[in-house]
């Protein structure tokens, strides 16, 4: 019984160090930098794991003003300056309107997306059919 | 019929009317003032991500010959404290590993190195050659100097692989 005992407290005890140490991490999934030299893109884009599912936060950004920019996760390792990923018909998963042209902004991921599919955040002008800039995410 | 109310012959007002159209449908056309859209924003990270501790630095390992991947990530603490922090990490067996912060602007980091010969500060000894791993920086150390985590076997004096740190 005594042998029990101990042998679940060990169990409690490396449970519990797993899950502290995973807290530990800031729960990021994925980072990268973003590239863009025709509309001057820059900023970090990282996915945070939260209890109310992935989102997708945008830190030290700056890009072009431009009508309509989107915020996209693409089923693509990269995206080059100016791709046209409506007319690519790129796998893509709308993350909403660009919330502002420079600063920290949060969007969240839709439940079930698949981020080892949708690898890299385009921001994409709408109107104009243009990527702004790139992220590609790695873990 | 004063001067100014003169002007305003019939034809004149339906010219103005199809005037004012036209630029109206160039406006509703072009939406030119959608150009610029200079917003600045500020929101806050999720609460979740406030309570743990700060990413500040961050970088994939990269080695060839040893097989070495994964990120570093260095993080501050909230009691000030920086944690450097591996994972999704796996390299090569080896005697001796051990983790060091190096400094990358030194062209002989990129190799093997004896540790005279490139600055380096000694984190201990690796944890585990796969998995998430922690590591204590010593509060002096300046990582605009020692900017690239290096998991370095001594018995060899061998570079298995290296993550240079950019700003998170």
């Amino acid at each position: 019984m005594r042998f029990k005992n101990s042998m679940a407290g060990i169990l409690l005890c490396g449970a519990m160090s797993a899950v502290s140490l995973m807290a530990q991490d800031g729960n990021i999934v994925a980072t990268g930098t973003f590239h863009g030299d025709a509309h001057h893109t820059t900023g970090r884009a990282t996915v945070y794991h939260t209890p109310k599912g992935e989102v997708l936060r945008i830190t030290h950004f700056k890009t072009s003003d431009g009508p309509n920019t989107h915020v996209l996760l693409i089923a693509a390792d990269d995206a080059k300056d100016d791709q046209n990923i409506f007319k690519e018909n790129l796998d893509r998963v709308e993350l909403g309107p660009l919330k502002g042209t420079e600063g920290d902004q949060n969007y969240s991921i839709p439940a079930g997306t698949d981020l080892s599919k949708y690898k890299t955040v385009a921001i994409y002008c709408e109107r104009f059919n243009v990527t702004f800039g790139a992220a590609p995410l790695q873990k | 019929m004063t001067p100014e109310t003169k002007h305003l012959t019939p034809k004149r007002i339906v010219l103005y009317g199809i005037a004012l159209l036209v630029l109206v449908g160039l406006w509703y056309a072009f939406r030119p003032e959608k150009l610029f859209t200079t917003t600045h924003v500020n929101e806050a990270p999720p609460q979740q991500v406030q309570d743990a501790p700060t990413p500040i630095y961050t970088g994939r390992f990269v080695g060839e010959v040893h097989k070495t991947s994964g990120r570093a990530t260095v993080l501050k603490q909230t009691d000030g404290s920086r944690l450097l922090k591996l994972s999704d990490f796996s390299t090569s067996n080896g005697p001796q590993l051990h983790v060091l912060l190096v400094d990358g602007h030194d062209p002989n980091s990129t190799k093997d190195f004896s540790l005279t010969a490139v600055k380096n500060i000694d984190l201990g000894d690796l944890k585990g050659t796969q998995g998430d791993q922690s590591y204590q920086i010593p509060a002096t150390a300046d990582l605009k100097i020692y900017n690239t985590v290096t998991i370095y076997c001594e018995h060899f004096h061998a570079n298995f692989g290296s993550a240079s740190l950019e700003e998170f």
